[in-house]
């Protein structure tokens, strides 16, 4: 259900009377948090361009450490991905889709391939690449998965399942199969069976975001060459793109299936249920763009003082709130995925980040604050497609169901209240 | 040879001063910079030459009716302060923004400045050193009058009216000097104002108290100190960067040297006797200096009143007048001129990226994607420096000057060792507010620093580093000339070593 | 009378809904004696959808028979007794609240026909999906 601009009848309820009333009723038209305007669009698309080429590269490696690393108990080399895993097909992408989303190739994209092999600085082996630290920061993803790890109460079956009797007789039997004729890790999993499951959750959390992110990717690209061809025009028509794939792969299985020595076991195999909307989406927007976690090693935080709340809920540290300075410190992960993403952005990004600020110095901090913005539409998208999944259409003839939407953002909106939240910075465009 | 050096030194910053304004604006800074670069060489040649200073003299009797004669000479105390003039000259042409609005008029005072510290510096004439003390109120006035901040105009009123109080007393005694001696009447009076005539003087202990009294209070409007700042922290903190730093480097050393030359060595029987109340002035202007600069909100004044701290401890090694305090106040003199510009450029630079210089209004300049990482770490440079931190100049200026005023002083000493103590504390709290903490990026809007314009500062702090570990460099021209000047006898010079003259 | 799916067979506006039952493996469940309540969409919910969602449920059966065990109830109750509650939970496991009750509304979905009683269970016909969350 795409939402339309509302007609020019006067509006069936009043206006909104809450803080963010002006977003609100932006929402309500079938906009976006985020203005519409032509550079706010412009910025969105391109950073949405160089997110999803190192993603092309996270939901390959966290499928291949899902799957095939598994619980090697020393994974130095588990960044080093197979080149299975760099061809193996994304379900979204190329001609033998089911569902095409991206009119381009199902294998990672050739500007990954490029940067995996010269990297900033020239063509060596991937070991010194490695060693260098001039790869793709997958550390990254591994920070957004632990925050899914971590978070509960986000809705979803998920984190039931994999506390229950099922999941745990299907990780024995892979524990087992993996380990087979390894005495001693038999015997430390023999001793402490709750730290081997742990890891197998662990891991089953990275094959989520491994499948959510496979979805993402491929938007993120049919998006970006879709405004290059002129055909995205508006920031809600890219938000109405995000809430149509939404829709689209929302039915798409999650599931954890392991390689051990050929053959394969379903971990939580795709009979049990499980969505990619209810299981990965929602949790993962939750996770990384509400919650995540205070960045470790660069503020001390006083409990006592209550500086950091008691309840995972109340957890701010999301994209959505994100403070852009990162002190610079290594391993903060917004800090880990702008560095990601200054190596691809699009010429017209670049650009535009030399006319401002201290143009090509503060780059990583211009384009932190893109991505904040384009987070920003993502969440939009997030929310206008939850209102179509459970409440009414942004059009609906009766005032009852309007206000049930209006109950619905401005609950939403609630959550930007805090003074730490970027919504109200995000609406004027000097906020770079 | 050397007396053509000698003026040379005087004619560069006269003759560039009259070319400037004929040239055509874009010239005025690189002739200005031109003029300090080959005055500051020459002054090297001089001091690095190894020659017996006493060569480098000039006798010209010019108005001998009035006791006015062109005699010009270098010491042991003089040189070291000369090539802080011209060295701070320096570094103020380098300072001063490349679209200076008006800048013949501009470089033209700037170098009538360095004409006058100069010519003060070199005097050996006592009419001389005051025409060229009552002259430099004049450029510095009009810099900061027409080039200084908002409230440039008060600032430049005080400033005047503190500068000629101090000028018409200093006048005042200067003259008594030569006037209250006795003439037995026979012949015409023979008015000489050379120092060394004058070390000659025969005037009464009365009388000898009163011209004390006066410079005492000429040269403490000049320094300045408590009670007599009324006009510094103004003055500091709306002139133009450029002549802040040139202002409380070099002209305030004025001050300094004036009680040196006058007091300490012209009547040193009444130096000693007034002495006890001069270290306790000393040790009050450093404790009121520290605390007030500790109260501050706005970078500058804290600045300023650091300054007037660390005259405070300059004083206190006056008074004292050991062989090593004296050493303590060249070394002082030196250090706090280097120290001071430095602070005062690099918070010029703050000031000028950020468009403030309220503490309240800035945080997180440490930032590197954003900030001004470099300037913030010359400020953390020039703040441990003036808090004394071993390794920087500071360290072997204060050491001395706490080391020598001991034995004569022990309670203004270690008035003044509490006062360097709260330096520290300013110093912290300054660069925790400003360097630390998260950046307000609604007001990040401003271009990095470019090397030209960190250049000065970067020069500043060398030359601090330098001093710091390399003590030689603040004290080795001038310690034979103090020693020669004490009073006390203890504690003298640090054991004699081959490299001392 | 017809059993439940028999009913909705002949009705000729459920084809999607039907197509999706067989597809998921639910329609021995729908056959048996139940009883169930069975919310049932009809063809034109399902095609307001937005293009590729039906598709991708289609081919993945596990997924779909969990969006179709929201719309059943176990247990068979009339418009009447099901606005007597606010919530009833549905075979999927979450709930589905009753927003109004005239005009009949379950959850985002406004019933167009209530109260078709089969053998083995009441069917109400909605005018849209309705979905979990």
């Amino acid at each position: 259900m795409t939402a339309t601009i509302a007609g020019v009848r006067p509006p069936l309820i009043p206006p909104s009377t809450h803080p963010y009333a002006e977003v609100i009723h932006r929402l309500e038209a079938g906009g976006s948090m985020l203005p519409d305007t032509p550079e706010n669009l412009q910025q969105i698309i391109g950073i949405y361009k160089a997110y999803a080429v190192p993603m092309d590269f996270y939901w390959r490696d966290l499928l291949y450490i899902a799957e095939r690393v598994f619980l090697n108990p020393l994974p130095a080399f588990k960044y080093f991905i197979s080149q299975e895993y760099l061809d193996r097909p994304n379900s979204y992408a190329g001609e033998n889709a089911a569902l095409r989303i991206w009119r381009g190739g199902e294998k990672a994209h050739p500007e990954l391939l490029e940067f995996m092999a010269k990297g900033e600085t020239r063509a060596m082996p991937k070991l010194l690449h490695h060693l260098w630290h001039d790869r793709v920061n997958m550390e990254f993803a591994e920070a957004c998965m632990q925050a899914m790890f971590w978070h509960q109460g986000m809705g979803g079956r998920f984190n039931d399942y994999i506390a229950g009797d099922t999941y745990r007789a299907n990780a024995d039997r892979a524990i087992k199969a993996y380990f087979k004729g390894n005495l001693v890790m038999l015997g430390l999993y023999k001793l402490f069976p709750e730290m081997f499951l742990e890891q197998v959750r662990q891991l089953s959390y990275t094959a989520n975001l491994g499948l959510f992110w496979e979805v993402m990717a491929p938007v993120f690209f049919e998006m970006s060459d879709l405004y290059d061809e002129g055909q995205l025009t508006s920031v809600p028509q890219a938000m109405d793109f995000l809430v149509n794939g939404i829709f689209a792969v929302a039915g798409r299985p999650i599931y954890h299936h392991v390689f051990i020595g050929g053959e394969c076991f379903e971990i939580i195999p795709k009979s049990e249920g499980f969505t990619w909307l209810y299981e990965a989406a929602l949790p993962y927007v939750e996770a990384v763009f509400y919650r995540t976690s205070p960045f470790r090693g660069t503020k001390s935080y006083n409990s006592q003082a209550q500086q950091v709340p008691a309840h995972q809920a109340d957890f701010h540290y999301g994209i959505l709130y994100a403070d852009v300075y990162p002190v610079g410190s290594a391993g903060i992960p917004p800090t880990l995925l702008m560095q990601d993403m200054v190596h691809f952005l699009p010429p017209y990004l670049q650009e535009l980040y030399k006319q401002h600020r201290r143009g090509e110095e503060d780059q990583l901090v211009q384009l932190g604050i893109t991505f904040q913005r384009s987070m920003y539409n993502v969440t939009s998208a997030v929310i206008q497609a939850l209102r179509c999944a459970v409440l009414y259409p942004l059009n609906d003839p009766d005032p009852e169901h309007l206000k049930a939407n209006r109950h619905f953002f401005e609950a939403q909106m609630d959550r930007f209240l805090r003074p730490e939240a970027r919504l109200a910075d995000i609406q004027t465009q000097d906020y770079r | 040879m050397d007396s053509l050096i000698l003026l040379m030194l005087l004619l560069l910053p006269l003759a560039a001063g009259v070319a400037i304004p004929l040239l055509p604006p874009p010239l005025a800074r690189p002739a200005a910079l031109a003029m300090a670069g080959a005055q500051l060489a020459m002054g090297l040649l001089i001091a690095l030459g190894g020659k017996d200073l006493s060569t480098f003299v000039i006798l010209q009797s010019w108005l001998p009716q009035l006791g006015l004669a062109l005699d010009l000479g270098l010491d042991g105390v003089s040189l070291p302060l000369l090539l802080l003039a011209s060295a701070l000259t320096a570094m103020a042409v380098l300072a001063t923004p490349v679209n200076q609005e008006r800048p013949r008029f501009y470089f033209s005072l700037l170098l009538a400045t360095n004409l006058g510290l100069v010519g003060a510096f070199l005097a050996r004439n006592a009419l001389l050193f005051l025409l060229a003390y009552e002259l430099i109120l004049i450029p510095t006035t009009l810099l900061v009058a027409s080039f200084g901040g908002a409230k440039r105009a008060g600032a430049a009123v005080r400033f005047l009216t503190y500068g000629a109080a101090s000028g018409l007393t200093l006048l005042a005694a200067v003259l008594a000097f030569v006037w209250l001696q006795p003439h037995d009447g026979s012949g015409p009076w023979t008015l000489s104002f050379a120092y060394g005539d004058l070390a000659q003087h025969a005037l009464s202990p009365g009388n000898q108290r009163w011209v004390m009294a006066m410079l005492l209070l000429a040269f403490g409007l000049k320094l300045p100190i408590v009670p007599l700042h009324g006009w510094q922290p103004a003055t500091y903190s709306q002139a133009p960067t450029p002549v802040a730093m040139l202002l409380s480097g070099g002209v305030s050393k004025l001050g300094a040297y004036g009680l040196l030359r006058f007091g300490l060595e012209l009547l040193p029987d009444t130096w000693a006797l007034f002495s006890p109340w001069i270290a306790a002035v000393g040790a009050i202007s450093a404790i009121y200096g520290a605390l007030n600069a500790i109260a501050q909100l706005d970078m500058r004044r804290l600045v300023a009143y650091s300054s007037l701290g660390h005259m405070g401890m300059l004083v206190l090694a006056l008074a004292a007048a050991t062989p090593l305090s004296l050493q303590g106040v060249v070394a002082q003199m030196l250090a706090h001129g280097l120290i001071i510009a430095l602070l005062f450029c690099v918070v010029g630079m703050i000031e000028a990226k950020t468009g403030t210089s309220a503490i309240d209004e800035l945080s997180g300049l440490l930032n590197p994607q954003r900030g001004l990482p470099f300037t913030s770490a010359l400020l953390l440079l020039g703040l441990m420096a003036a808090a004394g931190v071993p390794g920087l100049a500071g360290f072997v200026a204060e050491l001395l000057v706490f080391e020598g005023s001991w034995t004569a002083f022990p309670i203004p000493t270690l008035v003044c060792l509490v006062a360097s103590g709260l330096t520290a504390v300013y110093a912290v709290r300054l660069f925790n507010r400003v360097g630390f903490g998260r950046l307000n990026n609604a007001r990040a809007d401003w271009k990095s620093t470019t090397w030209s314009e960190r250049l000065p500062a970067m020069v500043l702090s060398g030359a601090v580093l330098i001093a710091g570990i390399w003590p030689q460099a603040l004290t080795g021209l001038s310690e034979s000339t103090t020693a020669a000047l004490a009073i006390n006898t203890a504690p003298s010079a640090i054991a004699a070593s081959p490299l001392n003259s | 009378m017809a059993t439940i799916l028999e009913t909705a067979a002949g009705a000729g506006v459920f084809s999607t809904l039907l197509a999706a039952v067989d597809a998921a493996g639910l329609r021995s469940a729908l056959e048996s004696p139940g009883p169930f309540t069975v919310f049932a969409p009809v063809d034109d919910a399902f095609a307001a959808l937005p293009p590729g969602t039906v598709q991708t449920l289609v081919d993945n059966p596990p997924q779909l028979a969990r969006i179709l065990k929201y719309h059943v109830l176990s247990g068979a109750y009339s418009r009447s007794a099901l606005v007597g509650q606010p919530e009833w939970q549905s075979l999927e496991g979450a709930p589905i609240p009753i927003r109004r009750s005239e005009p009949f509304e379950v959850k985002n979905a406004t019933v167009v026909t209530a109260d078709i009683v089969c053998d083995n269970g009441v069917v109400h016909v909605l005018d849209r999906v309705i979905l979990p969350g």
